[in-house]
């Protein structure tokens, strides 16, 4: 058997300039970490049973590859060509779609787990762009690298898509005291509306010409923000999500909602400092970063306005960094 | 003969002003990670840096928890290759000087942990040894090393450099074991650190 994890990500600054068709004229800039909501791959070779077996939300067993539902799998096992006879089992503590970049820490999980099982080894970085191209080159999923690159190297990163394809991982060195202060002043509620990045990220990347200004904006944000977050000065990191997230809303139409707007404006109104949504937009996990001391008035703010907008779904969520990236975490196959 | 000390502390003065910072804050984050997942820590060296390695190794394991061992739930392992005089010989008698490390760490290194190699002149050919095989399994490499650096710079994940002439033995490994405590210092700080969140929280 073999288990690996991969980490889900906050991104901070610059979601939006890790597409193919924004980086390939200006470098793409995103500020992200890792944290401590971990998707675990099981793996395990079934000699005796031949079938192809998968289970996460879902369980399936097949004779077939291409009966898989699960497309992330299915194109896995095709494009690696594994042998009947394996099952593939998925854990992680939240659900999809929570804006937290897990479909990616799947796949990175997935890949790692599956290089193992082949008996090849990949490090991080072949991990990420093995992902990437699962997702975007496999599955022509319309979505960036920056989530694949997060769950495979982990901690906190400056991450920078180049122009002619590279991608530079810039690890940002924090010491626990700054990742102790920060965690304390940050805010994380999941929505309970789930929403596909796609659909959002496919209007936004045909509008990626047209807002070509405000995604450069947002890609030489990342390093002003790399900057104060290296000072600890969260005040103003509050004040440049704020900036952020209205610079986001202007890309595509449905990043945001009215349900999203009356929950963001509740918490500024409490006393945050800025914030964000998390993800492509449109639903999923909304961040803030407060003062402590308003911290319990933003809670019952969100949860209020939660109410009012029929959110059943909604919850507060504590969050960890982790410095842990893709792991192999049991390995006797 | 105050000359001389004044000498030497100035060169080792000057060898502690340029260690490198950076390098030893991937190193911690290495380290961190490496606690997160559970994973164990394996030093080694030769002669004085296996004495380094010795001291780092009982350091870390009776104090980076010392003051609280019973309030954490993880534990934080190091461990020093090869654990015992008797493997060290036995591997140096039955295979070879070059397979004193690499040889314990086959039986006891997995995906999950990290490498220590201390090596004032990187090149030693039984430490390089070992890191080939941490390499091949995926295994990050914090190293130590002194002159310029030699093969173990150039493998390290976190690159430890402590750049002096050639042959300047006393005070790299001074200055390693500067370095070490430091490590040890930041952990320790940092468990207790935790603790007291939690009593406020």
């Amino acid at each position: 058997m073999i288990i690996v994890r991969a980490p889900m990500r906050m991104s901070f600054v610059g979601g939006g300039t890790d597409l193919h068709a924004f980086y390939s004229k200006y470098p793409g800039r995103v500020v992200s970490t890792a944290i401590d909501k971990f998707v675990y791959m099981v793996l395990n070779r079934t000699p005796l049973v031949p079938k192809y077996s998968a289970r996460y939300s879902i369980s399936e067993t097949v004779d077939k590859i291409s009966d898989l539902k699960n497309s992330r799998i299915r194109a896995a096992l095709e494009d690696l060509e594994v042998p009947i006879g394996i099952e593939i089992a998925s854990f992680a503590p939240l659900p999809s779609r929570t804006g937290l970049g897990s479909s990616s820490s799947f796949s990175v999980a997935l890949l790692k787990a599956l290089s193992l099982y082949q008996g090849k080894q990949m490090n991080k970085r072949e991990v990420a762009e093995a992902a990437s191209r699962l997702e975007i080159d496999l599955l022509n999923e319309p979505i960036g690298k920056q989530d694949q690159y997060a769950a495979a190297f982990g901690g906190f990163n400056l991450i920078q898509f180049n122009p002619d394809g590279t991608v530079t991982v810039e690890p940002i060195l924090l010491d626990y005291k700054k990742h102790a202060d920060f965690e304390d002043h940050l805010m994380l509620f999941y929505t309970g509306i789930t929403r596909d990045a796609a659909s959002v990220l496919t209007e936004q990347k045909a509008n990626s010409g047209k807002k070509f200004e405000v995604l450069k904006k947002m890609s030489d944000s990342a390093l002003t923000f790399r900057d104060t977050l290296l000072k600890g000065n969260f005040e103003e990191l509050g004040s440049m999500l704020h900036e952020g997230w209205q610079l986001k809303k202007t890309l595509a139409s449905n990043v945001s909602n009215g349900v999203i707007d009356s929950l963001y404006g509740g918490g500024m109104k409490a006393g945050a400092w800025g914030g964000k949504i998390l993800g492509a937009g449109g639903g999923g996990c909304i961040m803030f970063l407060a003062p402590i001391n308003q911290k319990a008035k933003i809670r019952a703010a969100m949860k209020q306005a939660a109410g009012k907008g029929k959110l059943s779904g909604f919850k507060e969520i504590p969050v960890k960094f982790v410095q842990s990236g893709v792991e192999v975490m049991f390995n006797h196959d | 003969m105050t000359d001389f000390i004044k000498q030497f502390s100035s060169q080792a003065i000057k060898a502690l002003e340029h260690v490198p910072e950076t390098e030893i804050a991937k190193a911690l984050s290495i380290l961190q990670a490496c606690f997160e997942r559970g994973g164990r820590i394996y030093a080694f060296g030769n002669g004085g840096s296996y004495g380094l390695a010795s001291h780092w190794v009982s350091d870390f394991n009776k104090t980076v928890f010392s003051h609280h061992l019973d309030k954490h739930d993880d534990r934080f392992q190091a461990i020093r290759v090869p654990s015992t005089t008797e493997e060290l010989t036995a591997w140096a008698n039955d295979v070879g000087y070059d397979m004193v490390f690499a040889g314990p760490l086959k039986n006891l290194l997995q995906d999950k942990d990290v490498v220590i190699a201390i090596s004032s002149s990187g090149n030693s050919a039984n430490v390089i040894k070992a890191l080939e095989l941490a390499k091949k399994r995926n295994v990050p490499i914090i190293g130590l090393s002194g002159f310029d650096g030699g093969k173990l710079n150039q493998m390290a994940d976190a690159k430890i450099l402590v750049k002096t002439e050639k042959g300047q033995y006393e005070l790299v490994e001074g200055v390693h074991d500067v370095i070490l405590h430091m490590i040890i210092k930041y952990f320790k700080n940092y468990f207790d650190y935790q603790i007291e969140r939690n009593a406020k929280a």
